[in-house]
């Protein structure tokens, strides 16, 4: 379970998070959020900037202090562990390649400034480059590469180091939708399934759902809800986990009792008759599908639907009642089908 | 327009130039002097061959532009990088104290610097120069190198941190070989400041061996007390120029480097 209790110490491996909170003044940038990864397990972090999962990054990264909670890793309490001691490496947005150094070098510094012996930096310095395919590169400066190459440099770099834990913070928001897609299996067999715990915030949801064993979803730096894809996908926790999650995103719409009515487009369909009324606005075609924009008495709606099948202008809509969310229309919190 | 400006910077230059190449005659008399007596080294010879010699002043300012710039540099390094990194809300404050003294009239100081020196004993020593020097350079030095390194992303500390970099490490591997342009033209600001600097030598140093070259060339006397020796005052004004273009033209090149390109995805 992704919501955990804190308990006292437990050597389980892997990555423990219990009741870590950062404020800054008044504000509050993480709160109590208790988490687990496993050994080898990929998790995101997932949320609209601002939420919290670069907070989170930064505090297991020791680059900022926690305000309460602890941390676990493998068992050690690493809370206050000082950064360049815990062993966790960290993929930046950004890259941050050291710019006036060539690859090679780039990945030797962490290595030199621990004293390991030249031989060893080599071959280990080696085989990461080749793994990577890199090795072509590896005398050019970061500005000579592509945005793709600094990537992998970064994602070497993180390697290099043999973590034991390996952060990711949104490593693939600058490069374009196709590249990302390629690279996503790429970085997934690179980290997913060793031994180290990895942790990945980004704010993209397929990425997140592409990339990621579990998924934790965070707003305001509260955890709206942990577990799969398809367990937050199906039976989500709250509204804003629906309406983060899925796209197009999720009709809601009032209902009787303080209750909200969530329907997914992909759930929507005409019926011949008793259904929802409703008028075509617009549509888009998308090659495997097709996005329709209805308006009802409920509001604008969205509707999937095969590419290949055509609508009359006014129609009736339909759904299974498996496929209903209900919502408290003030908290938002998910509620029992009535 | 370009050639304007030209030699609206140059012409004076070209004056001294000339002036310490011409006979006292012809800088009088213009073309009346006859053409073997017009052109001369005699200007040169004679603050070269003085007693004591002009080299030993530019030696003497050298050393103190050395270690001024040292100094400084030494110590504006972690006062800016503090400033920057861990300044918090005392940041602006302390940047426009910073701006204030940086601005503030030197020749209204000069007069207690010699009575520090006095009670000191740090009267006619070359390298004591160097402190109120690094004083008076350090609001800017501190104030350029601070922007210098709000300049360089902080990824890129965060990731030698992760690395296992201690401060004097990051500083020494990743932010210093980065700043390597600012530390440059602040390096010259100060060396400049210190070559140029009148009223604090004057005061501090009287033994004639060991002057600065603005207070020398002050001393430099003619042949009679009614005669203004132009040609030599020109001839080691060019002299004192000389090791200053040579550094501006040596450290441009790292001037002009854009090294930070590429850190960031562009």
């Amino acid at each position: 379970m992704i919501r955990s209790m804190p308990e006292p110490f437990s050597p389980i491996p892997g990555l423990r998070i219990e009741g870590l909170s950062r404020r800054l003044g008044e504000r509050s940038l993480l709160a109590d959020l208790n988490l687990e990864v496993g050994p080898g397990e990929c998790l995101a972090l997932l949320g609209p900037s601002g939420c919290g999962k670069t907070t989170t990054l930064r505090l297991l990264a020791g680059l900022d202090p926690a305000s309460c909670g602890r941390i676990l890793l493998d068992g050690d309490d690493i809370t206050r562990q000082d950064a360049g001691k815990r062993r966790v490496a960290m993929v930046f947005q950004s890259y941050a390649l050291y710019p006036h150094l060539s690859v090679a070098d780039n990945l030797a510094l962490g290595l030199r400034i621990r004293g390991m012996a030249a031989k060893e930096r080599d071959s280990r310095i080696a085989s990461v480059l080749e793994l990577l395919q890199l090795g072509e590169l590896s005398l050019r400066r970061p500005a000579q590469l592509s945005g793709g190459q600094r990537q992998r440099v970064a994602l070497a770099r993180a390697l290099l180091r043999q973590p034991r834990l390996v952060l990711l913070d949104e490593p693939m928001s600058n490069l374009d939708a196709q590249l990302r897609e390629e690279l996503r299996p790429e970085l997934r067999r690179l980290l997913c399934g060793r031994e180290q715990p990895v942790v990945y915030v980004t704010h993209d949801q397929p990425e997140a759902m592409g990339m990621a064993d579990r998924i934790a979803v965070l707003r305001d730096g509260q955890l709206q809800q942990g577990g799969s894809a398809r367990e937050l996908y199906e039976r989500p926790a709250n509204r804003f986990v629906a309406a983060f999650l899925g796209r197009p995103a999720i009709n809601l719409w009032p209902a009787a009792a303080g209750r909200q009515l969530g329907l997914r487009p992909e759930h929507l369909r005409p019926v011949p008759a008793g259904g929802l009324p409703a008028r075509v606005q617009r549509r888009e075609w998308w090659g495997n599908q097709q996005l329709f924009w209805l308006e009802s008495a409920q509001g604008e709606l969205r509707m999937l639907l095969p590419a290949e099948q055509e609508l009359p202008e006014s129609l009736q809509l339909g759904w299974q009642s498996e496929h209903e969310h209900w919502f408290d229309s003030h908290s938002g919190d998910r509620l029992p089908a009535p | 327009m370009r050639s304007l400006l030209l030699l609206w910077s140059l012409a004076p230059l070209a004056w001294q130039l000339y002036t310490s190449l011409v006979t006292p005659e012809a800088l009088v008399q213009g073309t009346g002097v006859e053409a073997g007596a017009y052109w001369t080294l005699e200007n040169y010879r004679q603050v070269w061959s003085a007693e004591p010699p002009i080299w030993r002043y530019l030696l003497n300012s050298a050393v103190v532009g050395a270690a001024t710039t040292a100094l400084t540099l030494a110590l504006a390094v972690p006062c800016a990088y503090g400033l920057q990194r861990q300044g918090g809300r005392l940041r602006w404050a302390v940047t426009l104290t910073l701006l204030a003294t940086a601005i503030f009239p030197t020749v209204l100081l000069f007069l207690a610097l010699l009575q520090l020196a006095r009670a000191l004993g740090l009267a006619n020593n070359l390298l004591a120069l160097s402190l109120p020097y690094a004083a008076l350079c350090l609001p800017l030095a501190v104030l350029l190198l601070r922007a210098a390194f709000a300049d360089l992303p902080p990824e890129l500390e965060d990731a030698a941190r992760l690395e296992g970099l201690d401060l004097p490490q990051r500083l020494r591997h990743v932010l210093l070989p980065l700043l390597a342009p600012s530390l440059a033209s602040t390096a010259i600001l100060v060396f400049l400041f210190s070559w140029n600097e009148y009223p604090i030598a004057l005061t501090w140093i009287s033994r004639p061996e060991l002057l600065t070259l603005p207070p020398a060339i002050a001393r430099i006397a003619g042949s009679s007390l009614f005669t203004v020796p132009y040609g030599a005052f020109a001839a080691a004004t060019v002299l004192g120029s000389l090791p200053l273009l040579l550094i501006v033209l040596i450290f441009q090149r790292s001037i002009v480097s854009g090294l930070t390109q590429g850190a960031i995805k562009g």
